[in-house]
């Protein structure tokens, strides 16, 4: 005996659903940034930005493989390494992967608190660049893929595609034609120029070179990852009785033992600004490395070269003491003119634990009091 | 994911397939066939060959490596067959394959269905997949209502309890714990020995002589106060141990205090998990079940042209049944030789005493003397009645070690191992071969370990309530720093303190504090005898 309807063939999972596994490789890379964080907050404690390897590349992060701990044979010997309860147990592999530069640098940023730099010179200078978003009837690159969905929703319509009566003709009429049309992408486009200072007319070596190194890194990676590293200058002077700029390379290099005037360094690099870039259109920052030992009057000059020079065209500008002595009085001297100011920050390093906290001197919000 | 009735050539295969399935008079569940891309495939198997799966990262970190190693070509995208079997029986094909690829799973999967719906551990089951899917949502639902953070806490510590899994152990679940649903079974603590005077008339004085004894006064006794403490425990908690129980996941599951999201979870990794036993202990027979129909049915679908590619298929077919060392058995390989060779047997009719009686060598290497028994039955018999242990046990000899190559080993792998120049009995360009005498045997104690640590639950009233686990002994040391991380997982399943019982060590993780104590741990057997006896297996001094 016949059923008199047919059973409907079984429909929802199995009929059109995806398998994947979405979810839980988004729980995977949740589970990885809480790691990251871990990582980047282990560096940022150490004080060790240097670490973070070659600037702008991806850097290739290893940690110890997790799996669920289980009684298993194997004995390692004592010590801990398993987590348990919430945490997956660590085994002996260890996995790799890389840190895309911008995802670093946006971890750091979050762990900072630092604000993302401000950009001026908006609808200035502009990128142009071509998508091609649109489609048209007309034009030079054929899109095959719309055009033959058009192309065989037109022969099923004129009959002349019908497998049923073996007709299996695709007609590709001129009006089935579908053209990449390009649209005018306008961004605009930041430039940035990033000064460093070096006082050389003091030993660096040792320990205060090593600050002075690591708190220049992380300016370069951090001003890099605000305006993309093609838009970004980065020019390096350095002073002792003279000042001169020198190339990237050199900056930790050259040393001279005579005498000290820092007031001249910060009016070369004032001069270049205004005289080599368009002050309109381009974002200046300047940051000065040295021991504050200045003589005479060359703490009042800095402060006069900054407030009528610098202020009005810079962003930001910073002032470190590495190391300082007994005797290094220019922050000290600057500090009360400046205690206001949004644009000059200040601050003094004495180790490399306190680099962090320069850093977010130089970057974060200013506290006011 | 599509139904395989959404490809017609896919479709006119399937049905061929199962044609020639029916004419050999397979015993098949029904079987549904679907055709996924290379990434949903990849998925399914991660998912332990479900459609679908609860949350994890394990999951998470699993498929973001083979994305990438499928993607930077490390890993071929081609799987042959995937099926999970059951009532009724869901196969995936790999879109990528070819059709003659894919009419070779489908035959492949007739082997497994039948297996699995045949064999003696009886692994086919209704609803299978459905009741995953079930349990997936309803893990799903919970997740919200434990909160993220829990949930995510408590699906970790599963994660480690997933291998302390045992369904058909003799110290499984149901021989070893006593329950309220089953004390009648249990109540029967020792049979009664027969007496010769209940074969006589019964007298009062004769039986007053020789049934009130001291000693008959004694035994009744000791079974009235064991009957007594257990029905007292099974009172209070609703369970107690009758002997070491070895299923620990299945224990918890089904007695520990859970939420009802923390239920379905440990319900999911049970079901999930439990058959894995199944595939462990029948692989060979198994796949070389699933070879020999394979081959019987794509030879079928070659002659009558439903598909072409006959040479191909015989590369394949070469590559996947590549024989290895017995320590890497190839249960493709193993399983469908073996298979071929009982037929044989079979055939010759040297499975018989009068075979075995036989004492001339030259009569038995020229036996040619048919059964009654159709080989096929008898085949199938074996599916029937044995796992793995058994079928090499009776069917594996030091010739056939040889002749399937498991004694051989190649030059490079022999050095890595160390194979010194006197364990070698013969050497070519490529390999060398060591004695395959010992090998048979080597082979047989893998099911007594399954290359596994032997846990067992000892005592469920261990420190005021809690868990007392145990190591069996076999030399080998466990992973020390991961018992700590294990023990603090079971005793948030538990709720309770959990301990371990290794070696010479009590481990001990109890309301967040862990510690550990030098304590003499008893023998197995002797543990197995005080727990019978109603007495604490082990007391730390």
């Amino acid at each position: 005996m016949k059923l008199p309807f047919n059973i409907p063939e079984p429909t929802g999972l199995f009929q059109e659903d995806k398998i994947n596994s979405n979810e839980s490789e988004g729980a995977f890379n949740e589970f990885i940034d809480d790691k990251l964080k871990d990582i980047v907050e282990d560096i940022i404690n150490d004080g060790d930005l240097t670490s973070f390897g070659d600037r702008e590349s991806d850097i290739v992060i290893e940690m110890d493989d997790i799996s669920p701990p289980s009684f298993t044979y194997g004995d390692n010997g004592g010590g801990g390494g398993g987590k348990g309860g919430e945490g997956p147990g660590e085994g002996a592999e260890r996995i790799r992967f890389s840190l895309p530069f911008d995802r670093l640098m946006e971890l750091i940023s979050e762990r900072l608190r630092l604000p993302n730099l401000v950009k001026e010179g908006q609808g200035k200078i502009k990128e142009v660049s071509y998508e091609f978003k649109t489609f048209g009837t007309a034009g030079v690159i054929l899109d095959k893929k719309r055009t033959f969905k058009r192309a065989l929703k037109s022969s099923i319509g004129t009959g002349t595609f019908n497998p049923d009566e073996d007709e299996y003709d695709i007609l590709v009429r001129r009006r089935d034609r579908r053209y990449k049309l390009p649209e005018r992408v306008e961004k605009p486009k930041y430039k940035a120029v990033v000064f460093y200072m070096g006082d050389i007319s003091y030993s660096t070596y040792g320990e205060r070179l090593e600050l002075e190194k690591r708190i220049v890194g992380f300016i370069h990676s951090w001003l890099n990852y605000n305006y993309g590293a093609a838009n970004v200058e980065h020019r390096f002077f350095v002073h002792d009785s003279e000042a001169h700029e020198v190339l990237e390379e050199d900056f930790f290099k050259v040393q001279n033992a005579g005498g000290t005037r820092a007031s001249i360094v910060f009016d070369l690099v004032s001069r270049v600004a205004f005289n080599e870039y368009d002050a309109e259109s381009t974002n200046f920052y300047g940051f000065y490395f040295g021991d504050g030992e200045l003589f005479s009057t060359d703490a009042e000059d800095i402060g006069e070269i900054l407030e009528k020079n610098m202020l009005p065209i810079f962003n930001r500008v910073g002032i470190v003491e590495v190391k300082p002595s007994s005797i290094s009085n220019l922050v000290e001297k600057l500090k009360d003119k400046f205690a206001g100011d949004n644009t000059i920050r200040m601050d003094r390093v004495e180790n490399k634990k306190e680099i962090i906290r320069a850093i977010k001197t130089l970057f974060g919000e200013k506290q006011h009091a | 994911m599509r139904n395989i009735k959404t490809d017609a050539e896919l479709k006119f295969l399937e049905e061929r397939v199962l044609h020639y399935a029916d004419q050999f008079n397979r015993t098949l569940p029904e079987m549904r066939f679907f055709i996924l891309d290379p990434m949903e495939f990849a998925s399914l198997l991660i998912k332990r060959v479900y459609p679908v799966a609860p949350v994890n990262i394990w999951e998470g970190k699993e498929m973001v490596n083979t994305r990438h190693r499928i993607e930077t070509g490390q890993e071929s995208s081609l799987y042959y067959e995937v099926v999970q079997t059951g009532r009724p029986s869901y196969a995936y094909l790999n879109e990528t394959n070819n059709a003659m690829t894919q009419a070779s799973v489908m035959a492949h999967v007739v082997g497994h269905c039948e297996f699995s719906e045949l064999n003696v551990m009886h692994d086919s089951n209704d609803d299978r997949t459905e009741w995953i899917i079930y349990l997936t949502r309803k893990i799903e639902m919970s997740r919200n209502q434990m909160g993220h953070k829990n949930y995510k806490t408590f699906w970790n510590a599963c994660e480690s309890v997933k291998a302390l899994i045992a369904p058909n152990s003799q110290y499984n679940l149901e021989n070893s714990v006593d329950t309220d649903n089953n004390i009648s079974e249990s109540e029967r603590l020792e049979p009664e020995e027969k007496s010769i005077l209940d074969s006589i008339p019964f007298d009062s004085t004769v039986q007053d002589i020789f049934k009130n004894t001291q000693e008959a006064k004694d035994k009744l006794l000791r079974i009235e106060q064991l009957r007594h403490a257990r029905s007292e425990t099974l009172s209070r908690v609703g369970y107690k141990l009758k002997a070491p129980c070895q299923d620990i996941l299945g224990f918890l599951k089904e007695h520990s205090s859970l939420s009802q999201g923390e239920k379905y979870i440990l319900d999911y990794m049970y079901a999930v998990n439990s058959t894995q036993d199944f595939v462990v202990r029948t692989q060979i027979m198994n796949e070389g079940w699933a070879m020999y129909w394979e081959k019987k049915i794509m030879t079928e679908l070659f002659k009558e042209k439903a598909c072409k590619g006959i040479i191909e298929y015989s590369k394949v077919a070469a590559g996947v049944m590549y024989p290895r060392p017995y320590f890497q058995r190839n249960p493709y390989h193993l399983g469908y030789y073996m298979w071929e060779h009982i037929e044989q047997l079979y055939k010759d009719g040297k499975v018989s005493l009068d075979y075995f009686e036989e004492t001339s060598q030259k009569k038995k290497e020229n036996w040619n003397k048919p059964s009654k028994v159709e080989p096929l039955d008898a085949m199938g018999h074996l599916v029937r009645t044995c796992t793995d242990y058994e079928f090499l046990r009776r069917f594996l000899t030091t010739e056939l070690v040889d002749e399937f190559h498991l004694n051989r080993i190649d030059k490079r792998q022999a050095e890595q191992l160390g194979l010194k120049a006197e364990d070698v009995i013969r050497e070519d360009r490529r390999y060398v071969w060591i004695d395959p005498r010992p090998i048979k045997n080597e082979m047989l104690n893998f099911y007594t370990h399954l290359y596994r640590p032997r846990i067992y639950l000892i005592d469920v009233d261990y420190m005021d309530g809690g868990l007392l686990l145990f190591h069996r002994d076999d030399g080998r040391a466990l992973r020390k720093d991961w018992i700590r991380p294990t023990l603090k997982n079971i005793n948030l399943i538990w709720k309770g303190s959990v301990s371990l019982l290794t070696k010479d060590t009590l481990y001990t993780y109890s309301a967040g504090s862990f510690n550990e104590l030098r304590a003499a741990a008893p023998k197995f057997e002797v543990i197995v005898e005080r727990i019978q006896n109603g007495e604490k297996p082990f007391r730390a001094k």
